[in-house]
């Protein structure tokens, strides 16, 4: 009997720790590429045209133009990729956390819309939801710092 | 070169401390799976969500829509759940999910905890609440 339950356990554990091996296999090939490419970018000097473009967008939140890259990359991608991209960015703490709810609210919304929209509810209003959510949320932060 | 080879170290030790995350989690994820069904004989319904439904809301919410999607889709496709809770259920989740990981992964880069994990729960709860209530009359 507890043999049996060993056994359960063993495998259970087996899967989950494949499970792990394989979610970082998808991690990793989504991180590199994102976090060289913004190392590349920031290299190059391209870093404060792609500020300055996105600036008045960002300012919206309080956070720097740059950090654009990281919405859309956790946004279209998923938040592995926005991590990619924050990183090297080295924003504070304040605005990773700002960015972080922001990503949290919404991210890898094209695997996640379709996985909604199979259990046969609306997806695309919760699609709408998630973004108004996500976009609110970082103003409403943003002047929470601002008076706290 | 040298540039290159720092980045790249920067992008692996950041891999590094991802996987030292996710795999406890998956192996963790794992053993709640083998234990879900006992959520569903709890009989009082939250925010318009049955006991039948606390086992997709649940696997939402912790183990995440991207990972949990087979249970999520299959708990609430093979159970008589209506359309009505199955959009509070997906609603929620579609606010608040896989929130160990979603948070852990923001604090290696220094976001602060509470205030992730605080206002998720808030703004999911507050709005599947309020979303229970529009039409609630029309089924009495």
């Amino acid at each position: 009997m507890s043999g049996r339950v060993g056994r359960e356990m063993g495998e259970t554990l087996k899967r989950g720790f494949q499970n792990g091996l394989s979610i970082t296999v998808e991690m990793v090939k989504v991180i590199i590429p994102f976090y060289l490419i913004v190392e590349l970018i920031r290299h190059l000097g391209l870093i404060g045209f792609i500020g300055g473009l996105f600036r008045p967008f960002m300012s919206l939140f309080g956070l720097p133009g740059e950090s654009a890259l990281a919405l859309i990359a956790g946004y279209t991608a998923n938040l592995y990729g926005a991590i990619a991209v924050l990183k090297p960015l080295h924003l504070s703490s304040r605005d990773v956390t700002t960015i972080a709810l922001m990503l949290g609210l919404a991210h890898s919304l094209p695997v996640e819309t379709p996985i909604t929209r199979k259990t046969g509810v609306n997806a695309w209003l919760l699609l709408a939801v998630r973004i108004s959510l996500s976009l609110l949320a970082g103003m409403a932060l943003n002047l929470a710092w601002k008076l706290f | 070169m040298e540039a290159l080879l720092t980045s790249l170290k920067g992008a692996l030790l950041l891999c590094g401390q991802l996987f030292c995350i996710i795999v406890p989690l998956t192996i963790f994820y794992e053993f709640l799976k083998t234990r879900q069904a006992s959520l569903a004989g709890k009989k009082r319904a939250l925010m318009g969500i049955s006991g039948r439904g606390l086992v997709p809301l649940v696997t939402g919410i912790i183990i995440g829509i991207t990972y949990g999607a087979g249970v999520i889709i299959h708990s609430i496709r093979s159970t008589d759940i209506r359309k009505r809770e199955a959009f509070l259920i997906l609603l929620y989740l579609s606010v608040c999910h896989a929130i160990i990981e979603d948070t852990l992964i923001f604090v290696v880069i220094g976001a602060n905890v509470l205030i992730l994990l605080g206002v998720r729960f808030f703004l999911a709860t507050l709005l599947t609440y309020l979303a229970s209530l529009v039409g609630r009359d029309r089924l009495r």
